[in-house]
């Protein structure tokens, strides 16, 4: 099997790097698991508290696209696609465990939830201290599915053709659930917004 | 980008766009955002307030430290079926770039920061500039007559403008209640203490929960003052140190006038004096009735009613005031006046200060004790 020699370029976004590795340049490869492993570990933790088994999960994952690398389409988004098989696979492991031993994997510990930094940075009023930390709290009352979707389209800016195949649901289903949790927090909003904006402006 | 041009903070915060240039930016989304927001200074500080939410609120995330993280990643590249020569361990410095955009994004809040800054810092601020910088899409009118202007605002409240004067304020009224003047007026506001109001003129803020006043504020003048009908407003320049607190708190803080005070701040050096009107008017309710026609009755008394008709805080000696009788009309005249017609019957004297009216005597109980 061919390697190119490697090199790649480090402004390659990942489309870039997802092309050039399945052309087979290891380096382009390396570079793609670098720019995605924070975001795969992060999405896996949602469903298994079990960080060696994630991180197993997450090597079968990028093995498994360098050894499909011949066969696989150049132009899907390769986030969608590593999230989707990522997703695939623990669910795969957790059933299996289900059949073994159980205390390897503890089913769902974590979530969706969200957090707010106390002291951000970049928060410059109290204020708005307040209102960040009234969304947090409204985004961690969704239903989980919703929740889902909102991790994937907002904290990492997935299309929604691309959440309906990691979520492996029909594209109609993300925008209902997205249209749910955003009529949800639409209309806290504007409570939220009367009762901490009296003296404020908007 | 012009759907930009009426978002609000919420619209900002949710909109997909927005977020994946404050949390993932790339060269494209800094590129259309700069030009955005060159076009649309205004909007800067919605802008940022904003991107501090969305920096803010995070998904909760699980620590995985960079060593970790490598040891997993060699892990992967080295189970490649690599039967091939490959040099996969070039020194590749792939944080220098996050590094490299991390601080343009810091470098980018900073600056934004600092322009806002230097903005709230400007010496003097007039009306064109402040109707200029107002977030919200504004009605204008202007008092060409030669005569007041009456003007109703769209929360109720009623302004009496001065002949050349000129006043803008939002066309609908919405979560916040604020108006900004050039000239005189005198204010009418309708009672709404979740929706302080808020008076902007040049330097000058005044902020009211439900009041009548005025307030005299000219580009050409050196001084803006305002003064209070009825309740209590609250001053604060734009250079107050504190002003978004002040403005934002529920309660009036900063200095606080009351009926008949006024102050007058110079725009020069932002010093504030605080005083009583020239001539005090007596605070109508509607329900009450002042009658100020006194047949020997204790001067303490008589004081005591001025007090609540003028809503003056005034000091005296209650009870050696107790052992002086009045008899007086007092109905139609001016406060200073019949201060002074009883002052003179009961030999004493008094001085306006600051914000109250003290008055001196040494009682009339002599002859009266036994």
């Amino acid at each position: 099997m061919k390697i190119l020699k490697a090199n790649c370029q480090q402004e390659e976004d990942e489309m870039n790097l997802w092309r050039n590795m399945l052309e087979g340049n290891a380096a382009c490869y390396e570079q793609l698991i670098n720019k995605t492993y924070n975001l795969l570990f992060q999405y896996g933790c949602r469903f298994s508290s079990d960080r060696e088994m994630l991180k197993d999960c997450i090597q079968d994952v990028f093995l498994e696209i360098w050894e499909k690398r011949k066969v696989l389409n150049q132009h899907i988004p390769p986030r969608a696609y590593l999230l989707a098989s990522l997703r695939r696979r623990i669910h795969r492991v957790a059933q299996q465990s289900r059949f073994q031993t159980t205390e390897n994997f503890e089913k769902s510990i974590s979530d969706f939830n969200v957090e707010c930094s106390a002291e951000h940075l970049f928060i410059q009023s109290e204020q708005d201290q307040q209102l960040a930390e009234r969304i947090t709290f409204l985004l961690n009352e969704l239903p989980k599915r919703q929740q889902e979707a909102i991790f994937l389209r907002f904290f990492n800016d997935l299309e929604r053709d691309q959440i309906a195949d990691i979520m492996d649901i029909h594209p109609q289903s993300v925008s209902n659930l997205l249209q749910s949790a955003f009529r949800t927090i639409k209309i806290h909003w504007k409570i939220i917004v009367s009762l901490l904006y009296l003296p404020g402006f908007e | 980008m012009d759907q930009y041009n009426n978002f609000k903070l919420e619209d900002f915060i949710w909109d997909a766009y927005f977020r994946k240039w404050v949390l993932h930016p790339t060269r494209e989304t800094e590129e259309s955002w700069h030009l955005w927001l060159e076009n649309n200074p205004d909007k800067t500080e919605l802008v940022l307030r904003a991107a501090g939410i969305v920096k803010a609120v995070a998904p909760v995330s699980i620590p995985l430290d960079e060593t970790e993280k490598k040891l997993a990643i060699s892990g992967i590249v080295s189970k490649m079926d690599s039967s091939a020569e490959e040099i996969l361990h070039q020194p590749v410095s792939y944080f220098s770039k996050i590094w490299l955009r991390s601080a343009a994004v810091i470098m980018l809040l900073a600056g934004l920061g600092w322009i806002l800054w230097t903005r709230n810092q400007q010496r003097q601020v007039d009306y064109k500039q402040l109707v200029a910088h107002a977030e919200e899409q504004l009605v204008e009118k202007i008092n060409h007559t030669r005569n007041p202007l009456l003007i109703r605002l769209p929360d109720g409240s009623t302004v009496k403008l001065s002949p050349g004067g000129r006043i803008s304020f939002p066309a609908k009224s919405r979560l916040t209640r604020e108006v900004y003047l050039s000239g005189e007026a005198f204010f009418d506001i309708t009672r709404d203490s979740s929706r302080p109001f808020f008076v902007y003129a040049n330097e000058v803020v005044t902020k009211v929960l439900g009041t009548s006043f005025s307030v005299r504020s000219y580009s050409g003048e050196k001084q803006v003052s305002v003064s209070v009908r009825t309740g209590k407003v609250a001053v604060f320049t734009r250079r107050d140190a504190e002003m978004t607190h002040k403005q934002r708190s529920k309660e009036l803080t900063g200095v606080v006038i009351e009926p008949n005070q006024q102050i007058v701040v110079s725009r020069e050096s932002v010093k504030m004096i605080k005083s009583l009107v020239s001539s005090p008017q007596i605070i109508a309710d509607g329900t009450v009735n002042y009658n100020f026609e006194f047949d020997d009755v204790p001067a303490s008394e008589v004081f005591a009613a001025l007090r609540r008709a003028y809503g003056i805080d005034s000091r005296y000696d209650s009870e050696m005031m107790n052992d002086c009788p009045v008899t007086a009309r007092l109905t139609d005249l001016p406060l200073y006046e019949k201060l002074d017609l009883v002052c003179k019957a009961i030999n004493a004297t008094y001085e306006r200060t600051d914000a109250s009216i003290i008055i001196k005597g040494n009682g009339c109980g002599q002859a009266a004790n036994p």
